[in-house]
C-alpha cells in the first residue's frame, strides 16, 4: 500500500529524503532539521538536533485531515526520525500518519521519536498505521502533552508487523483533558514490545486505554500498560490478548499507580485462545479453518 | 421409492470420556421431514453436532453416510459444502462480527426474513434473546442453500406468532424445495405446523421408537412421560 492521494500528504519522506511537503495557509510544515534552525522555541521539544523527520505547526483550523507518510524503499536504511506536531489553542484536527516499507525484505530500521503538543481546548484524532516488511526493526516512541481541556483519540494499527517492534507511548494529561487510546497489535513471526503510560496530572483528567494483541505463528508479545494518577482523575485499562497459534506467547502487565485518593483507576486484562466452539460453529457454516480464524480475529480487533 | 439422504449406522459416541450415544440408527430420505423427540440429556443435540462433524465428540464406532458417501471423518466445513446444515440450539457469540458480515461470507443465495432485519447490524448472538437467536440461525442455514437441515430446538424460546412465522418460512424455503429436515424438539410444538413423515424417540443415547403418527407419540409422552416409551412393546431396534 502506498499513499494514494500524494498531493494531500503534508510531509512525505522516502528513506532519508524529503519527497514532498504540502503546507496550507496557517499550517507550517518543515523538516525537523529546518524547524530547529528556524524556530528556536522548537528546540526544547527535541532531545538533540534532529537529523530527519517532520515539524508540523497547526496555527489555523485545517479543512482537511493532516497526513504524513514515512517510507523505507531501499535496502538496509536506518531512519532516525524526530517529529514534532504542535496544534494551537481550540483547533480540531485529524491526522493520518502512515509509516511503511515498500517491500517485504528491505531489512530497514525505523526509529521515530515524536512529541505532540495539544494546546488548550484542542481535539485531535490521530490515526497511526504501520505496514512493514518481515525483516524490519521499528521503534516509535511518541509523547503527547495534553494541555487544559484538550482531547485526544489515538488509534494505532499495525497491518503487517515487522520482525521487531518496540512501541512506546506516553501521555501527559492536564486539567479536564481526555484521551482514548486504541492499540491494535498484530504479531506474526515477530517480537513485539508495547509500553503505554498515561499520567493523569490534571484535575478531572480522564483516559481509556484499549489494547488488543494478537499472537500469531512464532510471535512473542510483551505489553505493559500503565496509568499513573497524581491528580483526581479517572482511568481505565482494557487489555486483551488472543493467542491464535500454539507457537505464540503473550505477556501482559496492566499497572495502576495511584497517588491521589480522589482518583479512580481500574483495569481489566485477559489472554485467551480462539474458542473451539466458535471455530466449529463457523466451520459448520462452510468456512475453512483459516477463514474462520481470520473472521474471529477481525472481530476481536474491532474496538 | 425415495432415496436415502442421510444414514446413521450403529453410531456410538463419547464426550468427555463418557458414552453419550449408544448405537444410534437413523435414516432420512430425500424431501422427508423427520422429528426427533427425547427428554433432556438424552443425546439429541449430541447427535446433531456429530452429524455435522463437531470434533468435540469422539465416534468410537459406527458410521454416517450422506448421499451414500461415508462422511464419518469429514470436517464440518466439508459437510457444509455437501449441503448439510445445523441450526444450533445455543449458538456461540462471535464478538465484533456483525450478522450481516457472517451472512455475506457464507451465503450461497439471497434470503430475506423481515424479523432478521434488525439483527443484521448486531454482533452475532451477542445479547440476542432466545427468539432472536432462533431467527438468526434460521437466516444463516437458509442462506447456505442446504439439502439437509437439522433444527435443534428451533421452537424453544419462540412465542406462538413467531413459531408460526418460522414454520411458514421453513415450509416455503425448504419443504417446498424438497429439502430434508430433522426437527429436534423437546416439547414438540413445531410438529403441529410442520407435520413430520416420521417421528423418532431417543432416550439415554438410543433411538427407542419410530412412529408414523407424531400426534400419538406426543400424546403418549404427554400422558405417561418417556418412561412409558421405554416399556413400549413396539420399540424400535
Amino acid at each position: 500500500m502506498v499513499m494514494k492521494n500524494v498531493k494531500n500528504v503534508n510531509f512525505w519522506q522516502i528513506d532519508h529524503k524529503v519527497k514532498s511537503i504540502f503546507a496550507l495557509k496557517g499550517i507550517v510544515v518543515l523538516s525537523s532539521t529546518k524547524a530547529w534552525q528556524k524556530f528556536g522555541w522548537t528546540r526544547k521539544f527535541f532531545e538533540e538536533k534532529p537529523k530527519e523527520g517532520y515539524f508540523i505547526w497547526v496555527k489555523r483550523q485545517p479543512d482537511f485531515p493532516l497526513a504524513t507518510c514515512i517510507t523505507i524503499a531501499s535496502p538496509k536504511i536506518y531512519q532516525n526520525l524526530s517529529n514534532l506536531l504542535v496544534i494551537e489553542k481550540g483547533i480540531r484536527a485529524k491526522a493520518n500518519v502512515f509509516c511503511n516499507a515498500e517491500k517485504n525484505n528491505l531489512c530497514g530500521k525505523h526509529l521515530a521519536k515524536g512529541k505532540l503538543i495539544l494546546k488548550e481546548g484542542v481535539f485531535l484524532e490521530y490515526n497511526h498505521i504501520h505496514k512493514w516488511g518481515e525483516k524490519d526493526f521499528v521503534s516509535p516512541d511518541y509523547e503527547f502533552a495534553l494541555e487544559k481541556n484538550s482531547r485526544l483519540i489515538y488509534n494505532y494499527q499495525n497491518l503487517f508487523p515487522p520482525e521487531n517492534l518496540e512501541f512506546k507511548t506516553t501521555i501527559h494529561s492536564g486539567k479536564n483533558t481526555s484521551s482514548n487510546l486504541n492499540f491494535v497489535i498484530n504479531s506474526l513471526n515477530s517480537k513485539t514490545k508495547v509500553k503505554d503510560t498515561v499520567f493523569l496530572e490534571g484535575k478531572n483528567s480522564q483516559t481509556v486505554v484499549r489494547l488488543r494483541l494478537v499472537g500469531r505463528k512464532k510471535s512473542q508479545i510483551e505489553a505493559i500498560s500503565q496509568i499513573f494518577a497524581a491528580a483526581p482523575g479517572k482511568g481505565h485499562l482494557d487489555c486483551q490478548g488472543l493467542l491464535v497459534d500454539k507457537t505464540a506467547k503473550i505477556s501482559l502487565i496492566p499497572q495502576l499507580v495511584c497517588q491521589n485518593k480522589e482518583a479512580q483507576i481500574t483495569h481489566e486484562a485477559s489472554i485467551g485462545k480462539i474458542s473451539e466452539e466458535e471455530l466449529t460453529y463457523l466451520k459448520m457454516r462452510g468456512l475453512g479453518e483459516k477463514e474462520a480464524i481470520d473472521l474471529i480475529v477481525s472481530g476481536f480487533l474491532k474496538i | 421409492m425415495r432415496e436415502i439422504l442421510l444414514k446413521v449406522d450403529k453410531l456410538k459416541v463419547e464426550g468427555n470420556g463418557k458414552e453419550i450415544l449408544k448405537g444410534v440408527n437413523l435414516q432420512i430420505k430425500k424431501g422427508e421431514i423427520e422429528a426427533l423427540l427425547g427428554p433432556n440429556a438424552s443425546g439429541k443435540s449430541t447427535l446433531a453436532q456429530v452429524i455435522l462433524g463437531n470434533p468435540k465428540y469422539k465416534i468410537t464406532s459406527g458410521k454416517i453416510l450422506f448421499k451414500e458417501k461415508e462422511i464419518t471423518k469429514f470436517p464440518s466445513e466439508k459437510r457444509a459444502k455437501l449441503g448439510m446444515a445445523l441450526a444450533w440450539q445455543s449458538p456461540p457469540k462471535i464478538k465484533g462480527v456483525k450478522l450481516s458480515q457472517l451472512i455475506e461470507k457464507v451465503s450461497q443465495r439471497k434470503i430475506k426474513i423481515d424479523e432478521a432485519k434488525s439483527l443484521l447490524e448486531r454482533e452475532v448472538n451477542l445479547d440476542f434473546s432466545g427468539g432472536e437467536k432462533k431467527i438468526s440461525e434460521l437466516l444463516q442455514v437458509l442462506s447456505l442453500n442446504p439439502k439437509f437441515v437439522i433444527f435443534d430446538e428451533i421452537d424453544s424460546g419462540l412465542d406462538i406468532k413467531r413459531l408460526e412465522k418460522v414454520a411458514r418460512i421453513i415450509k416455503r424455503e425448504l419443504i417446498e424445495k424438497n429439502v430434508s429436515i430433522l426437527l429436534i424438539t423437546h416439547g414438540g410444538q413445531i410438529l403441529n405446523y410442520l407435520k413430520p413423515d416420521w417421528t423418532w424417540v431417543m432416550v439415554e443415547g438410543k433411538i427407542i421408537c419410530k412412529a408414523k403418527d407424531y400426534k400419538k407419540v406426543l400424546r403418549t409422552i404427554k400422558k405417561y412421560g418417556y418412561e412409558k416409551c421405554k416399556k413400549c412393546k413396539f420399540l424400535a431396534d
